[in-house]
């Protein structure tokens, strides 16, 4: 549950040599003729998997990291659909009526939401408290109207903190109280176990230089992966490998955790399983790209995950066998970004992130997800190159 | 849908409205029915199939045919419970329109001291009045050349001007049609945009001429052809006589000057502000443009609300579409090749399918409590430019600003891969969260485009400030062509489409508060050409030399995939434009819509070959 790589990596996103092609073209006058680059989507290959496609969020400038409560009838997600606010906030959808509800504070950053499997309360991590938060809005609004573009980059706010929404009262609370970013939580099925990602090791003590130099540069650096009671006691820190571990869920059965972790320089991610005391670590992928955003099917035979394998931009959901043991198969075949696969509850859905809808931004999509066919493309994979 | 207007007449018929389901750019055959069971009892198929019968004939505005569509969509109405609105006896609103144009009485007379074009006169075998002419006698004056006739507003910061150093007043200017063939393509790529000849006409107005002759020089498409005066009905009149002649005349004009084409070839290649000059010459025009009248009629009734809309703000909702069609396609705008000329276009889908969804949205709510009262408006004269529902905002049955929204249906009949477009949606802030809403059941892979200045009647509700929406499920292959048949329709789709309609109502009638409209801008994609918007997926091959424009590849499923287009093929011909190198092709492409299937005309090897490609939205 990462927020964004996608956008986090747009400054150097660049298909060169396309690029240089229109440039040239442009100059001459001619770009028309030339700017075919712009690629059609949705071939069918994906319709042996994903059937009756559709879009389910159309507010905002963008949504993203749909999760599915345990009994399939709601989603959450976040939105930046907040009047007066550019950044995302938690929303949850029941899928019987359409209708929607804001879960966060309405002000300041969240990210990450998940449901709480038996008492349906909210996990997500928010900067609300942060005093200066109704001003930094103010400060990318005006920097947004001011028609300069940023391309967009997660800051791993250190004021992000874990909060738990009350389903009766609709009462908050902090659940995290560490300097450094603490984020993408996620329930046990069980409901009493808690798996996130946090900067904190950076935070509180005397970092060396070049450790200084790289919280500057790239924070995401030190996220490592915990896991805490849901009360927020008995915290325990999993992983201790440089680079940003992050988007850890558990498995269908409770007893492992796939997450991802990048590489030092946060260009190559792969998706690895532990079990919840951190050991028996797995690497299920090795393509060489940024594979990330894994959850793993209820049936716990295979994982969804995304990665730009077939290109930097272009976001691909893929799946693997939960031991990784077979080539990963393509799923979604679609231009731009496709991501943050969630498998529903009963395994007959999935919901995802794409960009399909037209321009940059995500928004959430929903489709049949046919089990058999990718029980059957699964078997019938090759052994995985590593 | 009708064609935009504001192209060049052999484009006009190629160029009507529907987009992003490029982006599915997919024609992939298998149109994926929804889950959605056809709801029990539903009329639509019946209403489509009967909408599109031979027996109506293509329901050309005006026509038997109409008439006949017309009372059979009352006889629905009726049916389902709508009445006529208040203080009207039935549902029938006819209005006048101009169906097109012909050419009367119109001739050229030549005058001169002496030589082979003394005292001659031309009459309609030789000599066309432009559509947008003035009709008038006998305007004459001496007669002076200038060039192209093409001006280039100095924001352009590229000076062209081919009346420099010329006195037109009260003369009758003779002007070359298109625009130098041989410019360097920068120069082309401006001059193409000031070279309409509507523009051209106003700018020797302006400077005081009494006529335009043009002539289609010998170096240029089309050469020595006089221009067809098509069914171009949006004529408002340009205040000025205009004529086209042939090639014949043309030389004649140019007898004891230097000869035409010397003159052309020397505006085309050399310096391109060779001046214009008088010809030794008085030229007489008499020109008679006859538009030609039709009555139509929409078809316009309501629900009223339960029990009334007293206090209620904004108490009415319209719901529309056109269910007008091209007839046989004797008036332009029809797509028919080959042997399917001159047969009854059914519109099944343009837009028999959109009547039924509107029919079918008043099934629905016509069970209901209403908060409001729900207008069903079935117009006439789309096709030849939104006639009707531009009729209907220029003479409201009631208070324009009493409409809280309107929603129009255009062709909705052919889904594939549950690709449902909503247009318009810029049009109010209110709707992108209801859109979300209604949609979370309905399942449609949406497709939301804010842009309301569409080629459909949903730009008149929008114009007069209403918030509004219009559903399409976008352009095919059968497109304004005999075979847009009723069999080829999506029908479950169709009543998913208005299931989602009547549940957008609902929300609306129940709303305390109608949605605020928003004033979108008219973009420059919509307003003019200003560049190219579309995507093919053709790769050319600059280096080329080669006569046309030669392929190096097509991007995978790509519209010139989808078309058969493939690397090798050299492309002579797109919507008419012929295409001799990859500065033609720019233009070509520069003038194509998304969305609109458009032919092309290829080699493939020593093989001439045709097919039609659907332009997708560039990015």
């Amino acid at each position: 549950m990462t927020p964004d790589p996608i956008f986090r990596w747009y400054p150097i996103a660049v298909k060169p040599l396309r690029a240089l092609t229109l440039v040239i073209l442009t100059a001459t006058g001619i770009a028309a003729a030339a700017a075919q680059s712009a690629p059609p989507a949705q071939a069918s290959p994906e319709r042996e998997l994903l059937s009756r496609v559709r879009r389910l969020t159309l507010e905002g400038r963008r949504a993203g990291e749909g999760y599915w409560s345990a009994d399939g009838r709601r989603l959450v997600f976040q939105s930046e659909r907040e009047p007066g606010n550019p950044f995302y906030q938690i929303y949850t959808l029941t899928l019987a009526t359409g209708e929607t509800m804001r879960v966060s504070p309405g002000y300041g950053k969240t990210t990450c939401a998940f449901i709480h499997p038996t008492t349906g309360d909210v996990l997500f991590a928010s900067t609300h408290h942060d005093p200066r938060s109704r001003e930094l809005q103010k400060e990318e609004l005006d920097f947004r109207a001011s028609g300069k573009e940023r391309r967009y980059s997660w800051d791993y706010d250190p004021e992000m903190e874990l909060y738990v929404h009350n389903a009766k009262t609709g009462a908050l609370t902090r659940l995290t109280n560490a300097q450094g970013y603490d984020a993408e939580g996620s329930y046990s099925p069980d409901g009493r176990w808690i798996v996130f990602s946090s900067t904190r090791q950076a935070y509180g003590r005397t970092l060396t230089p070049a450790e200084r130099k790289q919280l500057e540069t790239d924070p995401s650096f030190f996220g490592e992966i915990y896991i805490m009671r849901s009360d927020g006691t008995e915290l325990r820190r999993l992983t201790t490998v440089n680079g940003y571990d992050g988007g850890p869920f558990f498995s269908p059965d409770g007893t492992r955790i796939v997450w991802r972790r990048f590489d030092e320089q946060g260009l190559i991610a792969d998706v690895f399983t532990m079990k919840l005391d951190g050991t028996d670590v797995r690497q299920l992928t090795s393509f060489g790209a940024m594979s990330w955003a894994p959850y793993i099917h209820p049936s716990g035979r295979y994982l969804l995950f995304a990665s730009n394998k077939l290109g930097f931009e272009n976001f691909e959901v893929f799946m693997v066998d939960i031991d990784g043991r077979k080539e990963p198969i393509r799923v979604t075949y679609s231009d731009g970004f496709d991501g943050l696969p969630v498998p529903s509850p009963d395994g007959q859905q999935l919901a995802w992130t794409s960009s399909r809808g037209g321009g940059r931004e995500g928004q959430i999509f929903l489709a049949q997800w046919n089990h058999d066919k990718a029980l059957a493309l699964l078997a019938a994979a090759p052994e995985r190159k590593r | 849908m009708m064609c935009r207007r504001t192209m060049v007449a052999p484009l006009c018929a190629a160029s009507a409205l529907t987009y992003a389901l490029l982006a599915a750019g997919s024609l992939d055959a298998s149109p994926q029915a929804g889950n959605a069971a056809s709801p029990d009892g539903s009329r639509t198929r019946a209403r489509v199939e009967r909408l599109a019968s031979e027996a109506f004939g293509g329901r050309e505005a005006g026509s038997d045919g109409e008439r006949l569509a017309a009372a059979f969509i009352a006889d629905e109405l009726a049916r389902i419970g709508a009445r006529p609105l208040p203080g009207r006896r039935d549902m029938f609103v006819p209005f006048e329109f101009t169906a097109g144009s012909r050419d009367g009485k119109t001739a050229i007379v030549i005058t001169s001291a002496s030589g082979p074009a003394a005292g001659r006169r031309f009459d309609n075998q030789q000599v066309d009045a432009l559509s947008f002419s003035e009709s008038a006698k006998d305007i004459s004056g001496p007669a002076v050349f200038a060039g192209y006739g093409i001006v280039v507003p100095e924001s352009q910061t590229f000076g062209y001007d081919s009346y420099a150093g010329l006195d037109v007043k009260d003369k009758i200017v003779v002007l070359l049609r298109y625009f130098p063939e041989d410019a360097d393509p920068a120069a082309k790529a401006i001059l193409v945009r000031y070279s309409d000849l509507r523009y051209k006409a106003q700018a020797a107005r302006q400077r005081g001429a009494r006529g335009v002759v043009v002539i289609t020089g010998p170096r240029s498409p089309n050469a020595g052809r006089t221009v067809p005066l098509g069914s171009d009905t949006a004529a408002a009149g340009s205040a000025i006589s205009a004529v086209s002649v042939t090639g014949d005349v043309a030389n004649l004009l140019f007898t004891g000057t230097r000869s035409l084409d010397e003159v052309q070839k020397e505006l085309d290649s050399g310096n391109p502000h060779v001046a214009g000059f008088a010809l030794p010459l008085t030229i007489s025009l008499t020109t008679d443009v006859i538009l030609e009248k039709g009555t139509a009629r929409n078809v316009v009734a309501y629900l009223p609300a339960t029990p009334s809309a007293s206090g209620v703000a904004k108490p009415w909702v319209v719901v529309g579409a056109h269910y007008d069609h091209l007839g046989r396609g004797t008036h332009g705008n029809s797509l028919a090749g080959g042997n399917e000329v001159g047969r009854a276009h059914p519109g099944a889908d343009d837009n028999a399918s959109g009547t039924a969804a509107v029919l079918g949205i008043a099934d629905a709510l016509a069970k209901q409590p209403r908060r409001r009262n729900v207008v069903l408006a079935l117009w006439s004269a789309e096709e030849i430019g939104l006639v009707g529902s531009a009729k209907f905002i220029a003479q409201p049955p009631v208070p324009v600003p009493d409409i809280a929204a309107y929603l129009n249906y255009d062709m909705v009949g052919r889904m594939q891969d549950n690709k449902l477009t909503i247009q318009a949606t810029g049009t109010s802030p209110a709707w992108a969260s209801l859109l979300e809403r209604a949609n979370v059941a309905a399942g449609f892979d949406v497709v939301l485009q804010e842009d309301p200045y569409q080629p459909t009647d949903v730009a008149s509700f929008n114009l007069a400030g209403v918030p509004s929406l219009s559903f399409t499920t976008g352009a095919h292959v059968d497109y304004h062509k005999p075979s847009d048949t009723a069999d080829k329709i999506a029908y479950d789709d169709l009543d998913r489409i208005a299931a989602l309609g009547a549940t957008i109502v609902e929300r609306l009638l129940a709303q305390d508060q109608p949605p605020a409209f928003v004033k979108v801008e008219q973009s420059s994609q919509t307003a003019g050409r200003t560049g190219i918007r579309v995507f093919t997926g053709t790769i050319p091959d600059y280096a080329s030399t080669a006569k046309g424009l030669l392929l190096s590849g097509v991007i995978g499923g790509g519209p010139a995939e989808q078309a058969g287009l493939t690397k090798g093929d050299v492309l002579i011909e797109i919507a008419g434009q012929s295409i001799t190198n990859i500065y033609d092709y720019t233009y070509a492409l520069e003038l194509l819509k998304v969305g609109t299937p458009v032919k092309v005309v290829y080699m493939r090897g020593s093989e001439r070959r045709e097919t039609m490609m659907t332009p997708g939205a560039r990015r």
